[in-house]
């Protein structure tokens, strides 16, 4: 009871009584969100800030008006957000674009695009602007490395039955990106299994080690390796630096970071990481509009492989960040608010930062709490987690499949308001009244402590109601999505 | 400014949008299409809608509420609404064209991507043997240069040998074009190989002329050619779409350039047919393997929502007397009108008859302008748009072997419904100025 009275206020009362609060009060900052003027360019990314203009909660709520009310949207994760000052900036742009196309496409797309690559590069660490280029999300990213392999197969560079590792739980999509191109031209696929809830970062790593080393025990050829940085679901913090290591380690020739969620969920170093391709989403946590996302490739690795977009333009051959740059006639406004991005991000306490830490310690606290209303347990430990945490639901739900996973998100999305995905979890063998059913609850900051509260009293009155997954009824086959949605 | 109503957007599976204009005399009026495109430049005479098309103020109204339906909750967006859109927009579009089914219509970005995945499959009809090595892939020698491009990644790179047809500009007639890929076919078949794939344009870009794509196309299934794609980036809105009177096995056209479209729709038709192999969008998501119109309409995220104001568009074109019809029609007849005016002031020719143009035409320059090279184009282009603001592209046509005091430079100019007298007359008058100046394009730095 204590710590809901506390949390409630951590929430509910000003920040004067909590001064441990993310957010202080603040008389409102002049807002310039947008500066179309590519003469004064906002190419760094700030670190200073003046502590008497953050951006209050009232600025906050505004930003996000546009999400429909009455809906604890707690999950960020799929599609991400977009602040109202940033789809302005966005609607500027493609008002410039429509007053004067052939001026524009001539002599503002480039400088845009590569004011938004500096932005980025900044964001990542990484040592050369020429590294980074913008794609138009992590998918397309992926089908130009992908495709690389599939032509290496084709001319030989690749032998048959060369493989690419990857865990089981790798995104859907790219499943059947590695099956439509590595596999097709050829290529073996080795999925390295692992436990869930995950309990530490060395029984991942000792998967990865074990599987890799059995392979090219039995004279397997690893020429990729697929590796997420924050997986979808379940989700939970891969330690990729040591995974990208052991990689190097073991001559896997090309590392892939499938990183959609992780720029402004978690830590993003290339110098750190030392991937060889390293790919994020910039519309799920870093608050971009659909959809713009970056392929960062290691300079090393550009000179002696040949990357090209698959929609093939008139900057064929001039090196992948030209290729990007230019993928025909398309509105490229998402690819050119970076900058009012960071402005955005700015207003907050410790920037980009501050933002993420606090939303890891919020959903934390959330997930802890939900965990103890409903006697589970979280799906990893804190540390392994980002901005997004897996709580486990009551066994009694009878969450049996993937099917009735779908089944329970549809209800409570339509009887109870909340948006959350659920993810169903194979019991291990002999395990007794497991928990299979698992809920992926995000923090971003438009979030309010009564969103978890909802899901909390939802999944409680289901229970208390002797609700089952069995007994809902089977959905039409046009309602069930994707099963593995990011 | 257009009524928007909202049926569309609250999940009406309307899926029959009339294609019929209105009968009654509640035509849009002028002022109400000054409206409409009240956000271009009005500093610029506008006369390259050739390049990226146009969107009137309507259609980008339709265009932000369904950006914004998407932001209030995507994922009941992307459940309930994006499908359903999606599906309506083929649907409008399949009726457009005159296709059998609409399985036969996917919607990608642009004529661009739409070309990649024809090319993807080609390359792997070479690649895994369905092909033998030097088989050929036939195209124009003006074949979009992206296009050409595409080629070169796909084709040329998986070891299939590309033929391009010449053809001689300016155009007197269509048997100049169908005599040469007459010509081209016969060496694509030369040493017992096979010619798997022609792609022909329907519109070429630069020299525009409009190509007659059904002829050339039966000569192709005369001559066992495997498949035939027609590049159309320009067609729909601009000249007649007929899947079933021009016969391709593909056929792309960009909806942004003339069909009043927001950056960036376009449709690739495919032909329902037991020989056509499996098409298969290049960027791989969920729906790899549930048809290329299903995996199309899903990429990844990405905002989507110029895929779905078809319904929008339709709308705003019936408001115009004859419908899309009576748009090209009025279209086609001012620009040869326009052509012809321009190549009088300035004592030039057009580039072709005007029943070898649509939307479009191009125009002789005066040769004392100087035009020598591709460069001198870009040069005088710029110059046009700084010093003239007059918007339009120039096209640089190799001298002959002999010829002397040769017309070298082309313009290109379009006819929209935005389009003004006055944008025509600052362009013949900023030429005249340059001539009377003794302007050459030696006299612009690089």
């Amino acid at each position: 009871m204590a710590e809901k009275i506390i949390m409630f206020f951590r929430y509910y009362v000003p920040r004067f009584l909590c001064p441990n609060l993310s957010f202080r009060i603040s008389r409102p900052s002049n807002r310039h969100y947008h500066k179309l003027n590519h003469n004064d360019t906002q190419t760094q990314v700030s670190v200073k800030q003046k502590p008497s203009s953050f951006i209050t909660d009232t600025e906050i709520q505004s930003e996000f008006s546009h999400h429909a009310p009455g809906i604890a949207r707690i999950n960020n994760g799929s599609f991400g957000c977009c602040p109202a000052s940033v789809i302005s900036s966005l609607h500027q742009w493609q008002l410039k674009l429509l007053r004067q196309p052939d001026d524009f496409y001539l002599n503002e797309l480039p400088n845009g695009i590569l004011e938004s690559r500096t932005v980025i590069k900044d964001l990542i660490n990484a040592d050369d602007v020429e590294e980074v280029s913008i794609v138009d999300n992590v998918s397309t990213a992926v089908a130009i490395v992908l495709k690389q392999t599939a032509w290496s197969f084709v001319e030989g560079k690749f032998d048959k039955g060369d493989a690419v590792i990857m865990f089981r739980c790798t995104y859907g999509a790219v499943k059947n990106s590695i099956k439509a191109y590595f596999l097709r031209a050829g290529g073996y696929a080795i999925e390295v299994p692992f436990n869930f809830p995950v309990t530490s970062n060395e029984e991942i790593v000792n998967e990865f080690k074990t599987a890799l080393r059995r392979e090219k025990g039995i004279g397997r050829r690893v020429r990729l390796a697929v590796i997420d940085h924050v997986t979808c679901m379940p989700s939970f913090v891969m330690p990729v630096k040591e995974l990208v290591k052991i990689c190097k380690e073991e001559g896997v020739e090309q590392v892939l970071v499938d990183a959609a969620h992780a720029v402004g969920c978690v830590d993003v170093d290339m110098n750190e990481i030392r991937a060889d391709f390293y790919t994020g989403n910039l519309y799920k946590w870093f608050f971009c509009p659909p959809a713009v996302a970056f392929l960062y490739c290691r300079k090393s690795v550009m000179t002696h492989l040949d990357l090209h977009h698959p929609v093939v333009s008139h900057d064929y051959g001039n090196g992948l960040v030209k290729e990007t740059g230019w993928v025909g006639t398309r509105d490229y406004s998402p690819y050119l608010v970076l900058p009012s991005v960071m402005e955005f991000v700015n207003r907050f306490e410790g920037g980009a930062e501050g933002i993420r830490n606090r939303n890891h310690d919020a959903v934390v606290e959330m997930g802890k709490m939900l965990a103890e209303a409903w006697g589970t347990n979280l799906g990893c430990p804190p540390e392994m987690c980002s901005s997004m945490v897996m709580v486990g639901l009551p066994a009694c739900l009878g969450v049996l499949s993937d099917e009735d996973a779908m089944k329970l998100w549809e209800l409570l999305c339509k009887k109870f308001s909340v948006e959350v995905k659920i993810h169903y979890q194979n019991p291990k063998d002999g395990e007794l009244a497991p928990i299979t059913g698992y809920v992926r609850i995000c923090h971003q900051i438009y979030n309010k402590f009564e969103d978890y509260c909802r899901l909390r009293d939802a999944i409680n009155q289901l229970v208390r109601d002797g609700f089952n997954c069995g007994n809902l009824e089977i959905m039409r086959p046009e309602e069930v999505g994707p099963t593995n949605d990011r | 400014m257009a009524s928007s109503p909202d049926h569309h957007l609250n999940g009406d599976p309307k899926t029959h949008i009339s294609k019929k204009p209105k009968l009654s005399p509640t035509f849009i009026t002028a002022a109400e299409i000054a409206a409409e495109f009240s956000h271009h430049d009005p500093n610029v005479a506008r006369i390259n809608n050739g390049s990226f098309g146009s969107c009137p103020a309507s259609v980008i109204e339709a265009q932000q509420r369904w950006q914004l339906k998407y932001l209030a909750q995507p994922d009941h967006f992307y459940f309930n609404e994006l499908k359903k859109g999606i599906h309506q927009s083929r649907t409008i579009i399949k009726e457009l064209i005159n296709a059998d089914h609409v399985d036969e219509v996917s919607i990608v970005d642009n004529a661009t991507t739409a070309a990649a995945i024809v090319l993807q499959q080609t390359a792997w009809g070479f690649s895994e043997r369905k092909f033998d090595k030097g088989d050929a892939v036939v195209m124009l020698h003006y074949a979009y240069g992206a296009v050409k491009k595409s080629i070169e990644a796909y084709v040329t790179r998986a070891g299939g040998y590309v033929i391009e047809v010449p053809l001689p500009f300016p155009l007197k007639s269509n048997d100049e074009i169908i005599a040469e890929f007459k010509k081209a076919l016969e060496r694509g078949k030369a040493n017992g190989r096979r010619v798997r794939l022609a792609v022909i344009d329907h519109i070429t870009s630069m020299p525009c002329v409009v190509i007659p794509v059904e002829e050339l196309v039966k000569i192709c299934r005369e001559e066992g050619v495997d498949q035939i794609f027609v590049d159309a980036a320009h067609s729909i809105g601009c000249t007649d779409v007929d899947m079933k009177r021009i016969g391709a096995d593909y056929y792309t056209s960009n909806l942004h350039k003339w069909f009043f479209c927001p950056p960036s729709i376009a449709f690739l038709y495919c032909r329902k047919s037991p020989k056509c192999p499996e098409l298969h969008h290049p960027v791989v998501s969920h729906e790899y393997g549930n048809g290329l119109a299903i995996e199309s309409a899903w990429i990844g995220t990405r905002d989507y929502s110029p895929q779905l104001v078809v319904p929008s568009v339709l709308e705003f074109i019936n408001r115009f007397e004859g419908g899309i019809e009576g748009i090209k029609k009025r279209n086609h007849e001012t620009v040869v009108e326009m052509g012809q005016m321009l190549a009088k002031a300035w004592g030039t020719h057009l580039g072709c008859p005007p029943e070898m143009c649509a939307s479009m035409i191009m125009i002789g320059l005066p040769a004392c302008l100087g035009i020598l090279s591709e460069k001198d184009t870009h040069k005088l282009r710029t110059h046009l748009r700084e010093k003239f603001g007059v918007e339009v592209p120039i096209y640089f046509r190799p001298p002959k072997n002999g010829e002397v005091e040769s017309i070298n430079g082309y313009c290109r100019i379009s006819h929209q419904v935005y389009n003004k007298v006055d944008d025509y007359y600052k362009f013949r008058d900023a030429i005249n100025q340059l001539v009377s100046e003794g302007f050459t394009c030696a006299q612009l730095s690089s």
